[in-house]
């Protein structure tokens, strides 16, 4: 990359669309410029970058652009003809998952000559392979592995069925005994096409899928999509049901992290730090559930506000004594010094790493980035709410464990602070004819979902980017980090995503 | 888990094999939900281990297979694979309204059902179905087993005891 000016200034006019989303119409050449521009904006990155086919066999390609200081989502819209189109990731590095994405769903290349990597298509796809694009299928052979083995080194294959508790995910470890050198990843096996199967759905069904994608964000995701039917349909929610959709966010972002530390006590063989974790985990669940019915906060939402309003006095007698619990837990873990050893310097990702990958949520938080698609880009009622992002410093995954550990302190105060002001309420929303980008913090990080509705008011295309898809690319730079074997899995807890959320 | 349960549980397994059970799991498509249950069950709230099982990471040690998920074809030679290292008598058990057929249509992704793919023992329901009816499924694919274990003819017994 060229080195960056620093300029405050977007580069062109764009027209508002949404509170906070501007939109364009441009063709390829001006993408490719507009993105080189936007390579120089302070904090504008790259958020995501789809395609959608018409039925006439018309590709468009979008590429959604986040401007953190500006709160400002600006979405490009490009149309394609021909097998290419204007390949990003030349410029903007983070571009090249979904482009390899896009090539393998609608069979349309990156104008670029760097190999294109496998992502959701298992390598004995047949013609018949379910995919979102029309067009033929494109050769296989034009997909690669990253990885290279040579010399001394072989690789070691992980998967994809693994331990207990851990989702099935290939894992290719390139090394030549004990130091990791290099190690790629095959998500592919849970790849469940929920893109494809939101096409034709109701708002309400396709929230029904969002939700199960990706089930430890199940609020995050299913928040994006709710707002993005919302936003489609120019509804605003009743200020008690966006409160209780907060609540239920922030209670879902606090037994998340209590998840990734028990996780990481687990790799690091500490089993009562574990078991600790574990007993303030469960006691999370069944908050969740006395709060609202549902130990991972399924069917909370509804297209237009929510499904129930929570139990406020459970929430208000269980979840400070459930947060001080695991202060205690936390503390005594980071007294055990053989724990803390295996954490420090681990799996490290510099500020620039996470920058170059737009990276999100509290991972890029950890190696320094101000990014919380909540202070960023507010809605109600974050926009009402004092935000004050925890950033750390290191980028390993003891700073993991410290933004994990202030956000939970911080989520449970805006729990509280919110429960006099949350409550039912839902009303009518039936977008026709219209499309809209939503987003939510999840406990990943920004969630982004764009859809597109029919006359009928059915989902003409949903494209769902969890932060998983976001985060995953980073994990191959975290273990190469001159990482041994065995701190793999500390690496992966630490980064707690889901392989749902990247195969989905 | 109430304590008569728990111990019928624990008497039982060590009846039939004359030790403890072992369980290995396979996600084929879950949405990291039911993961997370199962992960819960070894923690202290459930403690898998008091009642004599023992989560394995090895097939070929596991009289359980539990999986989870809508059955993702991507994923049949890893099930197929683990389900015939798994050695005989086994159970299979169906883990959450995924494995059950209650959320994916079958298509050209996935079978939609797990029963589509293995004879399935047990259908634990739920979405995610809690770690107590985990348990409450396992205490039922244990019975599945003895009843399995009863049928095998006195030839094969004795060809196993040898
Ligand atoms: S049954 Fe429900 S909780 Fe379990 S994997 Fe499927 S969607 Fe997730």
């Amino acid at each position: 990359m060229t080195a960056r000016t620093q300029t405050q200034k977007l580069p062109a006019a764009f027209a508002q669309v949404a509170p906070g989303v501007s939109a364009a119409q441009i063709d390829s050449a001006q993408l490719g410029a507009i993105t080189h521009e936007l390579a120089d904006v302070h904090r504008a990155r790259l958020a995501d970058l789809f395609a959608s086919e018409s039925e006439q066999g018309a590709v468009v390609l979008r590429a959604v652009y986040a401007h953190d200081t500006e709160s400002r989502y600006l979405v490009l819209e490009c149309p394609v003809s021909g097998p290419l189109f204007p390949a990003l990731s030349d410029l903007d590095p983070a571009a090249f998952v979904e482009e390899c994405e896009i090539y393998e769903q609608f069979a349309i290349r990156p104008d670029s000559v760097k190999p294109l990597n496998r992502m959701l298509m298992p390598p004995h796809a047949e013609e018949s392979f379910p995919r979102l694009g029309r067009r033929p299928r494109p050769p296989l052979k034009d997909v690669h592995a990253r990885h290279v083995v040579a010399g001394e080194a072989f690789e070691f294959p992980f998967g994809p069925v693994r331990a207990a508790g851990w989702e099935s995910l290939y894992m290719g470890l390139v090394t030549t005994g004990e130091e990791v050198l290099d190690l790629y990843l095959a998500h592919w096996h849970k790849h469940r096409g929920i893109e494809r199967r939101l096409a034709g759905l109701e708002s309400e069904r396709a929230l029904f899928f969002t939700e199960r994608m990706d089930g430890l964000n199940a609020v995050g995701n299913g928040l994006a999509l709710c707002r993005a039917i919302e936003s489609a349909a120019g509804a605003t929610v009743p200020t008690a049901a966006a409160h209780t959709r907060s609540i239920a966010l922030e209670l879902e972002r606090i037994y998340n992290h209590a998840a990734a530390i028990a996780a990481t006590c687990q790799t690091t063989g500490l089993s009562v730090g574990q078991a600790r974790a574990e007993i303030v985990l469960e006691r999370l669940l069944r908050l969740n559930a006395a709060a609202f019915g549902h130990r991972y906060l399924f069917d909370v939402l509804a297209p237009g506000g929510v499904r129930r309003a929570p139990d406020t006095a459970a929430i208000r007698e269980q979840l400070p004594g459930a947060c001080a619990e695991f202060r205690r837990v936390v503390q005594a873990l980071l007294r055990t010094n053989s724990h803390v050893d295996r954490l420090e310097t681990t799996g490290v990702l510099t500020r620039e790493q996470a920058e170059r990958l737009s990276l999100v949520g509290p991972l890029a938080r950890a190696s320094g980035c101000t990014i919380d698609s909540r202070a960023d880009h507010p809605f109600a009622p974050y926009d009402q709410l004092e935000l004050a992002p925890a950033v750390g410093e290191g980028g390993d995954v003891l700073a993991r464990m410290k933004v994990m550990v202030a956000e939970v302190a911080a989520s449970e105060r805006l729990v509280l602070d919110q429960l006099g002001d949350a409550g039912p309420g839902r009303i009518d929303v039936s977008p026709r004819s219209a499309a809209a980008l939503g987003w939510a913090e999840s406990p990943r990080g920004e969630a982004l979902v764009w859809v597109a509705f029919d006359s009928r008011g059915s989902i003409e295309r949903a494209r769902l980017r969890p932060a998983a898809v976001r985060n995953w690319r980073a994990f191959d730079d975290a273990a190469r980090a001159q990482n041994v074997f065995t701190d793999i899995p500390i690496i992966e807890a630490s980064f707690w995503l889901t392989v749902a959320g990247f195969a989905r | 888990m109430s304590e008569p349960t728990a111990d019928q549980l624990r008497r039982r397994a060590l009846a039939l094999f004359g030790r403890s059970l072992h369980i290995r799991t396979v996600d084929t498509g879950s949405c990291a939900v039911c993961e997370s249950e199962i992960r819960l069950l070894s923690a202290p709230p459930y403690d898998l281990h008091r009642l004599g099982f023992f989560l394995t990471p090895a097939p070929r040690h596991a009289d359980l297979l539990l999986v989870t998920g809508p059955a993702v074809r991507a994923m049949d030679n890893a099930l197929l694979k683990a389900y015939e290292a798994t050695p005989d008598p086994k159970a299979v058990v169906a883990v959450g309204a995924c494995a059950l057929g209650g959320i994916y249509e079958e298509d050209g992704l996935v079978h939609g059902a797990l029963d589509r793919v293995l004879p399935i023992d047990v259908y634990i329901p739920g979405c995610p179905p809690s770690p107590l009816a985990l348990l409450q499924g396992l205490l039922v694919a244990v019975g599945r087993l003895e009843e399995r274990v009863a049928a095998l003819s006195f030839d094969l017994v004795a060809e196993a005891e040898r």
